[in-house]
């Protein structure tokens, strides 16, 4: 895991892909024989010089390790070897998103028709979720995180707590749907990563059918997708056959993938909404910053690939997309 | 049909169905993962049921195969078995929904939805080893050999079934593709046992 002081320039996060396709056959049989090795080299206490472990705890679903560098706090989970990053909190500053995409996360703002509702799925450390509660009070918002041992933890060490307006949810996501069928939500954000995967129930048609249904009208959905390999290109082909619109936002590695319905949202109708919100708010990450890096797939961006296919409850073999490296490089910057 | 022919093709089709019944487990996480989600939970859910499958399989083959020593209980077994894979995709969606309403999502229900999908499909094809060894064997002192031969065959079956679902399978078709291509060679398999049945 690449560590550095500023966590500002902590690029790549939730996504750190290291393993090149053409040798991930032979590293996976390395894997499978330094197995036992490799799961001690883990032990946190060797990465990182600055940082101190904090928390070490593992729950039915990840290996979680807390560590603090002050005056952060960072939640990562082991997986096969190595630390993703799942949530940074700047203890000193409430208001601080320390990690580029999880400002972009809350670009949804300059587009929902009215903000009433904001669901979450995949809450980490909560601190997207939180930070909109912040500069919201009066929105319910509701963040579902699958991990009771992660929404613990983010109580505890990431400034976060249950309070009017404010729900924490343990389930998984896409039965949180399920069970809550008659809920309406104006934004809808995911961010539901276990190490380098999203569950593939998470990236199918039927799901994103859920969430469509689950929308009000000029509901929008927010989405933090991985733009480094032939998952991209599913995802945002599943997208699209639910949605009328999909655009993008580049956040330092990753991409913000925001769908909603209807007809296409003009720049200057966006930046209508998006100053009126942050004038009546004053967001730290400004929206109307944030609109100039609007994408859509007609700009050429993340050109996606013929053969993608749409995944589907039936059909959705996301370890092997994922294992499928993308040649392109359409989403460095300008 | 030769005895020798008969305890070639038992043995075969000893690969056949251990292939077809642990790939179809894979199968079933595919099934329940969108409802229950795809946490440890489920494989819990979903192995138990295997092995509660194979206790009760293991247990009515050596049974039936004392009474009738054919190779058409095998045969009548394994195509049933394909059968019930062949109505699993229309029906799955529906009943596991009804399932997650009605028990909600704890054990119980995972427990529930497993069985509807593994419980008797692998039952019948868990009847499988004890009657081939019965059929194979001729006298006593090739028990053992016979035993290990058969279980190594259908435990290795197995293997190859976990394996190619998994890496080569899944990648390339949908799940209700692949329990559609898993009845049909279940389908063909029963046809080879009941063609050398001895009357």
């Amino acid at each position: 895991m690449r560590h550095s002081k500023d966590p500002g320039t902590i690029a790549v996060v939730k996504v750190f892909s290291p393993v090149r396709p053409t040798t991930a056959p032979l590293l996976a049989l390395a894997c499978v024989v330094l197995f036992g090795l490799v799961a001690t080299a883990l032990s946190p206490s060797a990465v990182g010089a600055g940082r101190k472990l904090i928390v070490e705890k593992e729950s039915l679903y990840n290996n979680i390790y807390i560590y603090s560098d002050p005056p952060y706090v960072s939640l990562t989970f082991g997986h096969n070897g190595r630390l993703y990053t799942e949530s940074v909190y700047n203890t000193k500053d409430d208001l601080d998103l320390p990690v580029t995409y999880t400002r972009y996360m809350t670009v949804g703002l300059a587009y929902a028709k009215q903000v009433r509702s904001i669901l979450e799925i995949g809450s980490g450390g909560g601190r997207t979720a939180w930070y909109l509660h912040r500069y919201l009070p009066e929105v319910p918002i509701t963040t579902v995180e699958l991990d009771p041992v992660v929404a613990d933890l983010a109580r505890k060490h990431f400034g976060i707590r249950d309070e009017k307006n404010f729900e924490i949810v343990t389930r998984d996501g896409r039965l949180y749907m399920r069970e809550n069928r008659s809920k309406r939500f104006d934004i809808i954000m995911i961010d539901a990563y276990r190490g380098p995967f999203v569950p593939f129930h998470l990236l199918t048609k039927e799901f994103y059918a859920a969430t469509k249904a689950q929308m009000n009208p000029g509901g929008v959905l927010v989405q933090n997708v991985e733009p480094t390999t032939m998952l991209f290109d599913s995802a945002t082909k599943t997208i699209q056959s639910v949605f009328a619109n999909v655009e993008f936002f580049y956040a330092d590695g990753n991409v913000v993938t925001v769908a909603y319905d209807g007809p296409r949202r003009s720049q200057a109708d966006l930046l209508a909404v998006a100053t009126a919100r942050q004038k009546a708010s004053s967001f730290r990450y400004d929206l109307t910053a944030m609109l100039p890096k609007r994408r859509l797939m007609s700009d050429g961006m993340g050109t996606i690939s013929p053969d993608a296919k749409v995944l589907t409850d039936d059909f959705a073999p996301v370890e092997a997309l994922k294992a499928i490296e993308k040649h392109n490089r359409k989403w460095a910057e300008p | 049909m030769t005895p020798r022919t008969t305890a070639y093709v038992i043995y075969l089709n000893a690969f056949i169905v251990g292939s077809a019944l642990m790939g179809f487990e894979m199968l079933g996480s595919r099934y329940l993962f969108p409802y229950f989600g795809g946490g440890i939970g489920t494989w819990a859910a979903l192995i138990s049921t295997v092995l509660i499958a194979l206790t009760l399989g293991y247990l009515a083959g050596g049974a039936l195969v004392d009474r009738n020593p054919s190779s058409s209980v095998i045969a009548i077994a394994v195509a049933l078995a394909g059968v019930y894979l062949a109505i699993i995709p229309p029906i799955a969606d529906p009943v596991i929904a009804g399932i997650l309403d009605v028990l909600g999502d704890g054990p119980i229900a995972i427990l529930c939805a497993s069985a509807v999908l593994c419980l008797v499909p692998l039952t019948l094809l868990g009847m499988y080893s004890p009657v081939a060894v019965r059929l194979i064997v001729r006298s006593t002192e090739e028990v053992g050999r016979v035993a290990g031969l058969v279980y190594g065959i259908s435990t290795f079956g197995n293997v190859f079934g976990i394996l190619f679902t998994t890496f080569y399978l899944i990648p390339e078709m949908g799940s209700r593709s692949i329990t559609y291509l898993f009845g049909a060679v279940l389908l063909a398999s029963a046809a080879m046992l009941y063609a050398v049945r001895r009357r």
